[in-house]
Formats: C-alpha cells, structure tokens, sequence
C-alpha cells in the first residue's frame, strides 16, 4: 500500500477527534473507510476470493454503515452542538501525542513496513482517545469505527491476507454492534433530549 | 464417540438459535413464556449432553473437527453455561411480568429479550467449544451486542448508562484483542503458516516455538489486555459494576456466572498455546499481576455497604482474581482448584442475582442501598443470599473454601509465596467483607417495617437455593476426585 494511503487512513482518523459536526465526522468516517478499501483492494489484486471479500467490506464500511449513520443523525437532532471536554487545539494534541507514542514504543511487528505498523496500532488509540475524549455518544460509537479500521490496515497487509472467514466475521460484529450502538445512542436522545453522555454519570460508589 | 461429539458440538450453539427463532413467532406473553420454558430444557439438555460425555472422557486427549476442539475444560465449561443458561431462562418469565418499564414497545419486549438472550446463550456454549483463537474473538465479541441490549432492557437512564459503557469498554477492548491476533497471524505468516487453520488452538501450540519472540509478546500483551477489558480485571474493570447492577437479575446471573469465566477461558488457551514463545514466566507474570489487581481492587468494595447486585459484581471481580491466579500458577493443584472454583462461583454467584428477584419486589429500594435484615421479612430470600454469600465468601462447606485452597497450596508449589501472602490476606479481607454484609444485610435488625411477602411469590427461589445449594454442596464432595487425577493434568500440561 502507498504511504500517502496509508498517510491519508491516519490523517482522516485523526480528524474525527478534532471536528464538531457530526455530517462532517461520517464523511472523514466514510472516506477512511474508502481509502482503506481501497488499498485492500490494491493488495487482493489477482486473488479473486480476497478481492470479492474486500469489496464487500468496502461496501459495507464505506457505504452502508455511514447511511446507517446519516441515518441516526437525522434522528438524533441536537438543538445546539454539544460543547466538547477540551477545546480543538487540546485534542489534535492528544492526538498527535498518541500518534508519537505508538511510533516509539510498539517495536517492530514483523511486517516490515513501519510506517503502516504504527499507523496501524495509532488508529486504535486514536479510537479510544475519540471514545474517552468525545462528549457525545455519536462521536463516541465513530471512535470504535477508528479503532477497527486499524486493526483492519493491519490485517489487510499480512501476507496472503487473514482467512476471509476472520474478515467477514469480524465485518458481521462490527456491523452488529454498530447496529446496537445506534440504537442506544437514538435511545440516549430520547431519554435525556440530548446525546451528551456527561448525562449518564450517575453510576458511582 | 467422535462423530457423537462431532455432531453435538455443532447442535449446541445452533439450538438456542433456532430456539430463538421458535420464541419469535408466539403470539402472547403466557405463550412465550411456556416455549421458553420448552425450548430452555432442550438446550441445556443437550449441552448437558455433551459435557456429560467430554467430562467421561477425563484426562483422554482433546477431540478435534474442522473448527471445534472439545477438551476436558469444554466439559466443565459448557456444563456450566447449560446450567446457568437454564435457571436464568426459568426465571426470566417471573422477571418479565414484574419489570414494567422497557426499551422496547410492550407488544414486542418479550421478544426482543428472549431473542437476545437466546442469541447471547447460543454464543455463550459456543466459546468453549471453538477450536481456532480467531472463531473464539468472533463469538465473544458476537456476546456483546445481545448483551449490552439486555443491560438496557429496562431503558432508564442508568441501565442506559450501564448498557453503553458496557458496549464501549468492550468492544474497544476486543479491538485490541482483535490487533494482537492480527500480530500474531503477521508471525505465523512469516513463518510459512497462513490462514485460518493456522490460528487453531492445536497448530498454534505446534508453531508456537518457531514464531519471533518480541512480535509474540506484543501480540500476547495485546490479546490478554483486550480480553482483561471483557472479563472484568482490574484496572479494566469500570463497566463490571454498573452492568451486573442494571441489567436484569437474570441477565447478570449469566454476565457473572458464565460471560466473565468463558472469556477467561480464551485467555487460558491463549496462554496455554503461546507460552513456549511468550516464556512461561512472562505469560504466567501477566495473569498474576491481573489476579492480584483485580483482588485488591475488589476487598474495599466489598466492606462497603452496596446495594445487594452491585455487592455480588465486585465479588466477580474478586473471584475473577483468584482465578487469575490459579492460571497464573498453572500448577496442578492450582488448575484443580480453578475448575472447582469456575463452577463453584458460577452456581453461587448465579443464587445471589435470583435472589436480587424477589429482593427487590419486596424491598424496590434495595436497587439504590444496601439491604438490612431481610431474614425476618423474607426469609426464603434471605437464605438464597445466606447461601450465595456464604458460598461466595468461602465459608465450608462451600466448594470455594477448598478451590482457594487449592489455589494458594498451587502457588507455593509455583514458588510463588510473596504472591500466595498477598492473596490470602486479601482472600480474608474479602471474607471478612462478605460476612459483615452476611450479618447486616441477612440477619441483622431490618431498615424498616416491611410487609411480609406471599409465601407463593418467594417459592421460586425456595426451589432455586435448593437446588443450586445441593449442586454446591456436591461439587464440594467432588473436590476430594480431581486433585492428582488425569483430568487436571491434561487440564495443566495446557496439551490441546
């Protein structure tokens, strides 16, 4: 895969901890998403089996779930945007932080191409930080998102690809939990008329 | 035998599907509720059915298919999700007709919460039996979506909250998990093994030796982490309380007794398969820096006066420790004592969430403080919770009294007494905590005058203590069979 694919994946994940409308976060969702199907694509060229497979995950990555997405959003309207945890500045921060740490403390994995090693384990911090750093159960549920598609730049430059039974089963519960995490964020709305989980904090001891 | 075996391993992860299926098309609740109660019996039936005949097998070597491997920790492990799976059906329809509020429309949440907890039971039985490190991943993240919708069955805010960060913490968790694999199979690849197969429990500890060592620590690091999020351990911990609290009593009776134990089941092989390129030393580190974490993180929680759900979720995550620990070990007297302690949590920790039923019936504020004196007001209910807590606090004859033992006698054989010291003083701290909540929440004077409840309404669990008691007190008398015996040393020598 070329560094600027890889260099895009990351810049548009990256984004999504930085940007307050939700539109705008599907569309940085859907074009990481593409890129990534994209340079699989690229890697399962004269594999017929792992090309249809990498098809489908970029249907469903790239298409599918941000409607279902677009979807939600049209449902869940906020009155006005929910004011963040830290100012943008902050976050691309933290951001650009995790980014760093990841490329200097996960040695080497054994693909011999670092830059997509670390873009790679950056993508599922940058995933949690979004989960952890984001107020909004929506931006939350993009942060799993993130997550997976890093895990996915990894899995789709091993060697001969992982078995398409692990690709589309992990395409299947990623797709099931989205599924049930926009069910709750449209429950979360409802409930409080608002999708800002600083709302459910009353669980302590 | 094998084909026997062969056949049962797929039927007991599909019934509960088809069953789920069956559940969709009764037309009224009195008629749901009498097909679960039908299609609830067939499926531990035949689950119990193959634990049966894997636990006859004792310490024979694990029956592999194309995607199953079926062991001696199978038996134990499948046994106690059929039966967790059964109770916690049975008294779902005594659940349903006292919940009230629900997320889904009253029409159609019985439905919803049958389907789920089909869905989630199915995907329970079928870990144990999954025989490839990537199909194990699968399941236990397909456990996530069913079950964070049956947190929040009730849709109030805390179950909600309880539901979401449930969702969340996991499926991030199983994202890093989901990363270490991929390392893994970068290593196996490089190595000339690609594929699925290559990811079968059996073939990774065939190739475990010829794979790098730093790319297999990360991998390992990252596997235990992201499966420590699902289990509970601390410090990944912070979703365990509130979703063994919110959910329905019989949702976190299978949470407690059967999710958390399950998934440390996949940590178990995973440890079992890549300890000859981890380095016994490193992977048996891990488990004991998680067990012992998760151990102190638990006792002040447990001296504290909770509500009586949120009580038994820090002793989860207490008992998750100790098992920690016996893995950790990974002697033979500690892996004797893991399997009593497994199934011997799973039974109590199961009889203290009933009890949660009619406990809260009675007493609605018991959900939000901790609950004083029911023994007068209720006192079937009451020695449900005696019984539970008791059991739980390792109190003989309970079985957990002699898997700590087990345990803690292991890791001195490890070599492991600074560990062992630690433990058991937080064991009796732990106990110590668990008995006070015994005297003041059991037996001691009660908060207020109470209406005494029908006799009738607390006969399920009068049935329930009795049977789940007899089954602790045999598994107790079932101790004396498997310290030395083939069984745990198949279980120990971690052959698969």
């Amino acid at each position: 895969m070329s560094s600027a694919l890889v260099a895009a994946i990351l810049v548009l994940g990256a984004a999504v901890i930085v940007v307050r409308r939700r539109s705008v976060a599907i569309a940085l969702i859907a074009a990481q998403s593409f890129a990534l199907g994209i340079g699989a694509l690229d890697l399962a060229s004269g594999r017929s089996d792992d090309f249809l497979v990498a098809s489908l995950v970029l249907l469903t990555k790239a298409a599918v779930l941000p409607a279902l997405l677009l979807v939600v959003m049209r449902r869940t309207r906020e009155a006005r945007l929910v004011a963040p945890a830290a100012s943008a500045l902050v976050r691309l921060a933290a951001v650009g932080g995790v980014a760093l740490i990841a490329a200097a403390l996960i040695p080497p994995l054994g693909l011999g191409d670092a830059q997509t090693e670390h873009t790679a384990v950056a993508l599922v911090l940058i995933g949690i930080a979004i989960a952890v750093a984001r107020r909004p159960a929506f931006m939350q549920l993009l942060g799993l998102i993130v997550a997976e598609n890093g895990v996915s730049l990894l899995a789709i430059s091993v060697p001969g690809g992982l078995s398409y039974v692990v690709e589309l089963g992990a395409l299947f519960d990623l797709a099931l939990v989205v599924t049930v995490a926009a069910a709750f964020t449209q429950r979360i709305h409802l409930e409080l008329g608002t999708g800002d989980t600083e709302l459910l904090r009353g669980l302590r001891d | 035998m094998t084909e026997l075996v062969g056949t049962l391993a797929w039927v007991v992860p599909a019934l509960p599907l088809a069953c789920a299926a069956a559940l969709q098309a009764t037309r009224t609740p009195v008629q749901a509720d009498r097909v679960n109660v039908v299609t609830a019996v067939a499926t531990a039936a035949v689950a119990l059915a193959l634990s049966a005949t894997l636990l006859a097998r004792g310490g024979d070597a694990p029956l592999r298919g194309e995607l199953y491997l079926v062991d001696g920790a199978s038996g134990v492990f499948v046994g106690l999700i059929a039966v967790i799976g059964l109770c916690s059906a049975l008294v779902s329809p005594a659940y349903l007709r006292t919940a009230g509020r629900s997320w889904f429309s009253a029409g159609r949440s019985r439905h919803w919460y049958y389907a789920a907890l089909y869905f989630f039971w199915g995907a329970l039985l079928a870990v144990p039996i999954a025989g490839n490190l990537a199909l194990a991943w699968l399941l236990v993240e397909a456990t996530t979506a069913a079950s964070a919708l049956l947190i929040a069955f009730t849709g109030r805010r805390h179950a909600l909250e309880a539901g979401w960060k449930y969702l969340v913490l996991t499926t991030l968790g199983l994202s890093v998990a989901l990363l270490g694999i991929v390392v893994l199979a970068l290593g196996l690849s490089r190595e000339g093994h690609q594929g699925l197969a290559a990811l079968d429990w059996h073939a990774l500890e065939r190739t475990a030796s010829g794979l790098p060592e730093r790319p297999t620590v990360v991998a390992f690091v990252l596997i235990l982490a992201g499966l420590a999020t699902k289990i509970g351990w601390a410090p990944v911990h912070n979703w365990l309380p509130d979703a063994h609290s919110e959910a329905p009593a019989p949702i976190s009776a299978l949470l407690s007794a059967a999710l958390l134990p399950t998934v440390v089941l996949v940590a178990w092989r995973v440890k079992a398969t890549l300890d000859v390129a981890v380095g016994g030393g490193t992977a048996g580190a891990l488990f004991l820096a998680f067990g012992l974490a998760s151990l102190i993180v638990a006792i002040p929680f447990l001296w504290r006066a909770l509500p009586w759900k949120r009580l038994l979720a820090y002793s989860s995550l207490e008992h998750m420790g100790v098992i920690a620990l016996g893995i950790g070990f990974g002697t033979p007297l500690a892996i004797a004592g893991v399997v009593i302690h497994v199934a011997g949590h799973g039974l109590a920790k199961a009889l203290g969430f009933y009890a949660a039923l009619p406990l809260l019936r009675s007493d609605p504020e018991t959900a939000r403080r901790a609950p004083k004196g029911v023994l007068g007001p209720s006192p079937r209910t009451a020695a449900a919770m005696g019984v539970s807590l008791a059991a739980l606090g390792g109190l003989p004859p309970s079985p957990l009294f002699v898997s700590e033992l087990l345990i803690l006698l292991g890791g001195i054989a490890a070599g492991e007494t600074a560990v062992v010291a630690v433990a058991a003083l937080a064991l009796s701290l732990g106990f110590l905590g668990l008995l006070h909540a015994l005297l003041e929440g059991v037996v001691g004077p009660p908060a207020e005058r109470r209406h005494r409840p029908r006799s009738r309404t607390e006969r399920p669990i009068a049935i329930m203590t009795a049977a789940l008691g007899a089954g602790l007190l045999a598994l107790t008398a079932a101790t004396v069979l498997l310290p030395g015996s083939a069984f745990v040393d198949r279980l120990a020598g971690g052959a698969l």
